[in-house]
């Protein structure tokens, strides 16, 4: 229910909005009105720009390279928004009933955020290094020789790798996932425990369900993440080998670097394009979802 | 106190020690996870090159102290700290007054648009951010802010707006809409049912997001060296990367200063966490 | 429709950029001082920071009232180039800058952007030069940016190691080469150091471009991309990859892996630039007592090749105002002036365009590398010289699919094509 909107509260309202309305135009709408117009030329940041029209777009849409990319960029979309929230979520909840250690542990898990990604991918880089790394060494120690690999170099290794690495770094998410579960007032478990629900039933039967909304928040944001991915691969593959663990923002990057600024902003407006699609669905299955609850 | 700890194991039986073992396996999983990092790097901040680069798991032969000396005489790295502080606050500090403000009106109010309103912004956090290098440094140049705290402050809190204003409104959108109805019937106008109502019980979404403000701030690059040339604007990570050069980077010595600078940024988490989140369970109880 | 639709979208893009610029960096003047802003990547830790400092600082004082430089530091060579292209494309050249010449930077020799040195460069100021680098410098008759220091990438091996194996000097053939490579197998020792990984692959990018010189000769590059010695080169290349012959983690290894295996004394033949002896010196003495420099095996008609290629350029923002011309040129003539040159290049371990002594204080490995150009049949640029930024970021991805088998010499060669298109 949001409360109705009482008299006088017009100027209020504006005055709220300003600053917020104000900078993102700044900050937005103008940058993005330069990403899209400069995505129908062909410009490369010197020159006179030729207008083109869709053809950046249609070029783009024929290149292997940005195809992998976009194959990338779901699976990265999917691993987050699903795998990652689940683990937070899961993470979240069993420190929530807070065990020996919650606190510390809490700290600890979000450590990972506060370390530079640069120094974070040197050890992954490392780790996964076929000569000298850690998780080769482990497995010719354990006698499963014939399971070491390149990791990081060899195409059916190298995408995983990095999608693992970076699915596990719950921390974030997780803060966010405990903060709402731990405001859910203790009256409710109490009186669930009078019924008899153990503690399954409970965190399925009370806790999902409360935080839901927040659930739906964080998925939103890790799709975004999912779609907007760049560093981590940057610093571990590039893209490589082979342009197999390339996404649309090493792409774009690349054109950038190239002074090709036609085809790196269509790239920009495809992801722009993308994103407000799965905002728009995510928001279709949210309504329904919320007309599902209501006819129950 | 909120939720008290439900002895998982205490009385029914296998299941809960099924469940206590899964607990422990998730939770020290997640820890080795996360705390190896931070060992690594500090160990590793005590190796020669050439032994990171061989033998990156094992202890250094001789532990190379003269890394924290190399870090230590970065061109003034104080300043450079200072620097990062207060771009870092300033902009999570203003970042959070304007998007509750603009995220109360969007879950309390109605008016016209609102909705195509509140999704354009949020649409916002898609926006490949690297792709807007031209059109931030003309803004900053036409502002009059290039090579000053502002520009990078500004920069910071504009890229913040989307993401922090989607994490507000669905923190404020959850409070229950009777606490405000009882103010409103005690007679609190528009601006107290935000200064007294809505903000204070928005704490928990003011640290989840301001704390991603922050983060953000604090480790930005590209627009640091973009929106600057000196240091009296420049933050640490321009600092932290003057261990790189064209042809080599000084991985040791880089990762002394990564440790120098991430000691007070985990002390101020740990601190000002526990603070909030304290304040917050105190809060919730009394609602 | 298409035209109107393509005014609209001129005027739109002339609106978003040519918005007025109030407040444009510095303001300069102090009672008729020039400043002059120096973004550099040289600072930090480039060998070339405390020697440019020091002739900055020189240079100040003997201008001082008049001109003054200002050094800003721009860390991350990455990160320079990233800013400097944003600059231009804002149409602000900072007043000096270093410019990494290749053929995508060469467009902005169509700007106006670019302080034109051509009325400049008199015969007194460029018989100080090398006169090819000049050459390499001038576009449409234009010298936009003045060649300041160079590259030359011999081939390095670890005689240790060879003579260890029985070879007392480098290979001269092809043939001798994997004859050498199997001797070092047979001992444990990888042959070469490659890598896949970094934005252009710099390491192998060189061992092709030096199996090209010997395939394809001075002309080389004047054959086009997709002409069969491409192919004939990628296979070559493609065998270093192949058998042992070079580190398992090579495939997706960037600068920091090819070095790191020689410097540690796994593999044997490596290759990179004067630049690399200061760090090697330091970090793996052996291994730098051990190299010798030598030009690569010879793989087709021409032997004894050496790359040589501009590393970096001096270039300025164009002015109207002639005082800040002269104060321009006044720092470049400075810059290059071989005594100068000479302070920066023994202290740095570089080598540059400008013709220089280098005196006794200098590197052996450092003398290697001038013996090493001074020897050589003739030079061509590499690779990365010769094509745009798109090709070049491909090169890494073409050699990967290449190494893992998951394309041909052909289909490595037509992934560059398609990257040039």
């Amino acid at each position: 229910m949001i409360v109705q909107s009482r008299k006088g509260n017009r100027l209020g309202i504006i005055l709220f909005l300003l600053p917020v309305l104000t900078l993102f135009t700044l900050y937005f709408i103008y940058p993005l009105g330069f990403v899209f117009v400069t995505s129908t030329l062909d410009w490369n940041g010197i020159g006179t720009p030729q207008f083109v029209g869709l053809q950046n777009f249609l070029d783009n849409f024929q290149t292997r390279t940005f195809q992998i990319s976009v194959r990338n960029n779901f699976i990265w979309l999917f691993a987050l928004g699903f795998v990652q929230i689940g683990l937070a979520a899961l993470v979240a909840i069993l420190l929530a009933r807070k065990p020996r250690g919650w606190r510390f542990l809490r700290t600890v898990y979000f450590l990972p955020n506060v370390i530079s990604q640069v120094a974070i991918a040197m050890m992954w880089a490392a780790l996964y290094n076929a000569e000298y790394g850690a998780i080769n060494q482990f497995l010719e120690m354990i006698g499963l020789e014939n399971l070491t690999h390149n990791w990081l170099g060899e195409i059916s290794t190298a995408l995983p790798s990095i999608l693992i690495q970076q699915v596990l770094y719950i921390g974030y998410f997780m803060i966010i996932i405990l903060a709402s579960t731990m405001s859910i007032p203790e009256s409710f478990y109490e009186a669930a425990e009078i019924d008899g629900a153990n503690v399954l039933q409970q965190e399925i039967f009370i806790t999902l369900p409360m935080i839901k909304d927040i659930l739906v928040t964080t998925m939103t944001l890790a799709m975004a993440y999912g779609l907007r991915h760049f560093e981590a691969t940057f610093l571990l593959t590039n893209g490589g080998p082979a342009n197999s663990t390339s996404v649309l923002g090493i792409q774009l990057y690349k054109e950038l670097s190239a002074l090709d600024y036609g085809h790196a902003n269509a790239i920009g407006a495809t992801l722009v394009i993308l994103g407000i699609l799965m905002i728009v669905t995510i928001r279709a299955i949210g309504s329904r979802g919320a007309a599902a609850d209501r006819m129950q | 106190m909120a939720r008290q700890a439900t002895a998982v194991g205490s009385n029914d039986g296998i299941g809960s020690v099924a469940g206590s073992i899964f607990k422990w396996t998730v939770l020290t999983f997640f820890l080795v996870f996360t705390f190896f990092p931070l060992v690594w790097l500090v160990i590793s901040s005590f190796k020669t090159n050439i032994e990171l680069q061989t033998a990156p798991f094992a202890l250094p032969q001789v532990w190379q102290f003269g890394n924290y000396v190399n870090a230590v005489q970065v061109a003034e790295l104080p300043r450079l700290f200072l620097n990062s502080v207060i771009v870092s606050t300033s902009s999570t500090a203003l970042a959070m007054l304007i998007t509750s403000m603009a995220a109360f009106v969007f879950s309390r109010e109605k008016f016209r648009g609102q909705q195509s309103l509140l999704n354009l912004i949020i649409a916002g956090v898609l926006v490949p951010i690297i792709a807007l290098m031209a059109p931030y440094f003309r803004l900053t140049n036409v502002l009059g802010l290039y090579d000053s705290l502002w520009a990078l402050i500004l920069t910071y809190t504009a890229i913040n707006i989307p993401i922090s204003t989607f994490l507000m409104y669905g923190f404020m959108k959850s409070i229950p809409a009777e606490l405000e109805e009882a103010a409103v019937i005690d007679g609190a106008s528009f601006y107290q049912r935000f200064s007294m109502v809505i903000f204070p019980l928005s704490r928990i979404g003011l640290v989840t997001a301001g704390t991603f403000v922050f983060l953000f701030s604090w480790n930005e690059f590209i627009y640091a060296l973009l929106l600057t040339s000196s240091v009296r604007s420049r933050t640490l990570q321009l600092g932290i990367r003057f261990f790189t050069s064209q042809f080599f980077t000084d991985y040791t010595s880089m990762f002394a200063a990564i440790v120098l600078t991430i000691i007070p940024s985990v002390l101020v988490y740990v601190f000002m966490h526990e603070k909030i989140i304290k304040g917050l369970t105190s809060g919730a109880l009394k609602g | 429709m298409k035209r109107t639709l393509s005014g609209l979208m001129m005027v739109t893009l002339m609106l978003l950029l040519a918005l007025p610029v109030f407040a444009s960096g510095q303001q300069e003047q102090g009672q008729g001082e020039i400043v002059l802003n120096f973004p550099t990547f040289w600072v930090g830790q480039d060998s070339k920071a405390e020697p440019l400092a020091q002739l900055v600082e020189e240079f100040n004082t003997q201008h001082a009232g008049d001109i003054r430089v200002v050094i800003e530091p721009n860390p991350d060579t990455d990160g320079y180039r990233d800013k400097l292209n944003t600059q231009l494309a804002t149409g602000q050249a900072p007043d000096i800058f270093v410019f990494n010449p290749d053929p995508t930077t060469f467009q902005y020799y169509d700007s106006e952007l670019l302080f034109d040195f051509t009325d400049y460069m008199d015969d007194t100021w460029a018989a100080d030069f090398q006169q090819s680098y000049l050459n390499e410098s001038t576009r449409d008759g234009r010298l936009k940016t003045i060649p300041y220091e160079i590259g030359i990438t011999p081939i390095w091996y670890n005689m240790d190691l060879l003579n260890s194996v029985g070879w007392d000097a480098p290979p001269a053939t092809m043939d001798e080469f994997w004859q050498m490579a199997d001797d070092l197998k047979a001992a444990d020792i990888v042959p070469t150091s490659q890598m896949t990984g970094g934005s252009n692959a710099w390491t192998s990018m060189l061992w092709y471009s030096h199996i090209m010189a010997s395939l394809g000769g001075p002309d080389v590059w004047d054959r086009p991309l997709g002409d069969p010695i491409y192919v004939q080169a990628a296979e070559i290349l493609g065998r270093m990859f192949a058998d042992g012959n070079t580190t398992r983690d090579a495939v997706g290894g960037d600068a920091g892996v090819s070095g790191g295996h020689y410097m540690a004394g796994d593999t044997a033949a490596f290759i990179n630039g004067p630049w690399y002896i200061g760090r090697i010196r330091s970090d793996a003495p052996d291994v730098h007592a051990a190299t010798a420099l030598a030009a690569a095996p010879q793989a087709g008609e021409y032997g004894g090749a050496q790359i040589g290629f501009l590393l970096s350029n001096l270039a300025a923002g164009n002015t109207d105002d002639p005082a800040k011309a002269e104060a321009i040129v006044t720092f470049m003539k400075f810059m290059t002036d071989p005594a100068n040159v000479q302070q920066v290049s023994e202290a740095a371990g570089s080598l540059f365009a400008v013709k220089h002594e280098l005196g006794s204080g200098a590197d052996p490995l450092q003398r290697e590398f001038v013996r090493a150009a001074n020897d050589a049949t003739f030079v061509v640029g590499h690779f990365q010289s010769q094509y745009p930024v798109s090709v070049v970021s491909e090169f890494g991805q073409a050699l990967s699919a290449l190494a893992l088998g998951a394309t041909d010499a052909e289909g490595f060669v037509q992934m560059l094509v398609d990257a040039n298109n």
